[in-house]
């Protein structure tokens, strides 16, 4: 029972900082030059039906206004948005008052996680191996090598591999993979490549650490001198134990991809949370904005959380 | 009498000025050994050369289009090649060299202030200022510091300045996070003890003991600051938040050719190209740096 008591307490960890993440992006828009809710976002969406119809004008903005409590003090105006945010009453987007925001996560959210996990599993798969090799053939070129691809990868961020990648299957292998779109399961190749390179290195180098010094510790000694083979023991008694190391890794690396997404999105033209985002951000749509960005923290979150979750329940030393 | 006091004096400052200058001297000799960061160097010097003169060396104007000369593939006159409005590609990127290093050198100090600051506080007070203090650490750490730029720079605009704070603010945790973890390291330290024992003042103790050895570590967090900081600024053009398009930078650069990358392929080459080999050699001399100095040395 001590797991759940954990993860409640996580939960409850989580929540109140999604309240903060919430109440300070909605401190720093309320700042904002032009003001937060001005409402002249959405006067200019609704240009047309003013025209048209201002009786069903005057209601829309009033009704905009009541909800998000734009004539109460700021304390209450945020109590009121983080309320709506966590019950995932998001409303509508200003840009686009007649489409909710809600509809439009509903569709590109998904895009995002399969991307996500797409590249954590790839580079754990891709990753994990680099790293045994280079461990056992510690100080040869091989080690070299891996060490030096892994930090190439960690270096060159997502969107410039992306654009690379973009050449190199636009033009030399021309008609192999698809470079732009989404819909078909080939056009998720690229960018889930391109988004695990970071990956791919960092678990690479854990892994390798990990089990290097995994090597060296008494029960691999003892292992040998009961003469357990070369690969038994290095499989079974070596890298079964670094992986609990390596789990730790994923979690926070996990951040960074979520991140590496919404750029990579811009690049390979899909259309997910990253292109929500960046209409949200660069016209100044805020309801958009920051729900895009509490998505994205919650997504973090509780992938961190499901990772410390698997770690206590392989490791058994972790205790809760 | 007076002389051999004065000889014997002179010889242990001698021995000291030695054995300070053997410290840096050692750690150089180690740097050297890593080829990549040496050659890393290299270039990280080249690109701030660059950078620093490159407004007297560009060959055009990055603003004035040339518009007999749209999309066209490197040539003597414009050796990078240029983009869908005529600019020369090659003064472009010796401005965006500019660019990208004044706000990732500013962003990076910002934080490294902030860092130092309130790390030097929870590590030396504790109590509630500490708790808080962490608490705030672990707030900033859980999420990733594009996020709260991208917020801030809705706040603040899209300048120098602001590009500088909306980087440089959200990125302070990891350093107050590694100061606090050294103040207390060292607060309790045999070395430090025997200091006090001696009566060494608390600022002597912090100047010679202290200092130099927190001084590794800290240039290493830098150094891994650095490129950290040009991805950022990098990501926020691409996402249409970076520095005003006149002014040229690399994420907008990259984003561009982003969109006709068929047609005309060299528009990336030489931004993608120039930009990750300076990522590449900046964590080159990080990861140099960090063998070299840091006492824990890489794996």
């Amino acid at each position: 029972m001590a797991i759940l008591k954990f993860i409640s307490k996580r939960i409850v960890q989580i929540i109140i900082t999604l309240i903060l993440v919430i109440s300070v992006s909605y401190i720093m828009m309320y700042f904002s030059p032009g003001g937060f809710m001005n409402t002249s976002t959405m006067a200019t969406a609704l240009a047309p039906l003013q025209g048209q119809n201002p009786v069903l004008y005057q209601e829309v903005m009033e009704q905009f206004q009541s909800r998000y409590g734009l004539n109460l003090p700021l304390y209450q105006q945020i109590l009121k948005y983080v309320w709506h945010e966590l019950t995932f009453d998001f409303g509508n987007s200003m840009q686009n008052p007649s489409l909710s925001i809600m509809s439009q996560l509903q569709r590109t959210l998904p895009v995002s996680v399969i991307l996500a996990f797409g590249s954590i599993i790839l580079s754990v798969v891709v990753g994990v191996p680099l790293g045994i090799i280079a461990a056992l053939k510690r100080n040869t070129w091989v080690d070299y090598l891996v060490s030096t691809v892994s930090l190439a990868g960690q270096a060159i961020p997502a969107f410039v591999l992306a654009v690379i990648l973009v050449l190199l299957f636009g033009v030399v292998f021309q008609g192999i993979l698809p470079i732009t779109g989404w819909g078909r399961w080939d056009e998720a190749i690229l960018p889930i490549i391109c988004l695990s390179a970071a990956n791919v290195g960092v678990v690479a180098r854990y892994m390798r650490g990990s089990l290097i010094e995994t090597l060296r510790s008494d029960f691999i000694r003892t292992a040998k001198a009961k003469g357990v083979k070369y690969w038994p023991m290095v499989m079974k008694h070596g890298v079964k134990n670094s992986l609990t190391a390596m789990i730790t890794v994923i979690g926070p690396q996990f951040a960074f991809t979520v991140m590496g997404t919404i750029w990579v999105e811009q690049i390979f033209a899909i259309p997910g949370l990253g292109q929500v985002m960046q209409t949200a951000f660069t016209s100044f749509d805020f309801p958009l904005a920051i729900t895009s960005v509490f998505l994205l923290g919650s997504m973090i979150m509780v992938m961190n959380l499901m990772v410390d979750i698997i770690y206590a329940i392989i490791d058994p030393r972790v205790k809760l | 009498m007076a002389s051999t006091v004065a000889e014997t004096h002179s010889e242990v400052v001698l021995k000291k000025k030695k054995v300070r200058r053997s410290e840096f001297y050692q750690g150089w000799k180690r740097f050297k050994k890593h080829r990549l960061a040496v050659i890393g160097l290299v270039w990280v010097v080249i690109f701030c050369l660059a950078g620093i003169i490159g407004p007297w060396v560009a060959p055009h104007d990055y603003r004035t289009g040339d518009f007999l000369a749209i999309n066209q593939a490197p040539s003597w006159k414009y050796i990078f090649g240029t983009d869908n409005v005529g600019h020369d590609m090659f003064s472009q990127i010796l401005y965006s060299i500019r660019s990208a290093l004044i706000i990732a050198i500013g962003a990076t100090l910002v934080s490294f202030i902030i860092g130092v600051i309130l790390g030097l506080w929870a590590g030396l007070r504790g109590g509630i200022a500490d708790m808080i203090i962490m608490r705030a650490v672990d707030f900033m750490m859980t999420l990733p510091g594009f996020l709260f730029a991208l917020i801030l720079v809705i706040m603040l605009g899209r300048g120098y300045l602001s590009l500088i704070l909306a980087i440089g603010i959200p990125g302070w945790a990891g350093y107050a996070r590694l100061i606090r973890s050294l103040v207390l390291s060292m607060r309790d330290s045999e070395m430090v003890e025997a200091a006090r024992a001696l009566g060494a003042s608390q600022a002597h103790i912090a100047r010679r003991y202290m200092l130099p050895n927190v001084i590794g570590s800290m240039g290493v967090a830098l150094a891994f600051g650095i490129p950290g900081d040009l991805i950022q600024i990098a990501g926020l053009s691409i996402f249409g938040m970076g520095l005003q398009p006149p002014i040229p930078s690399f994420g907008n650069m990259i984003a561009q050719a982003g969109e006709n990358i068929l047609g005309f392929p060299w528009l990336l080459y030489f931004p993608a190209g120039i930009f990750a080999i300076t990522l590449l050699s900046f964590l080159f001399v990080a990861d140099g740096l960090q063998e070299a100095f840091s006492p824990k040395g890489g794996n």
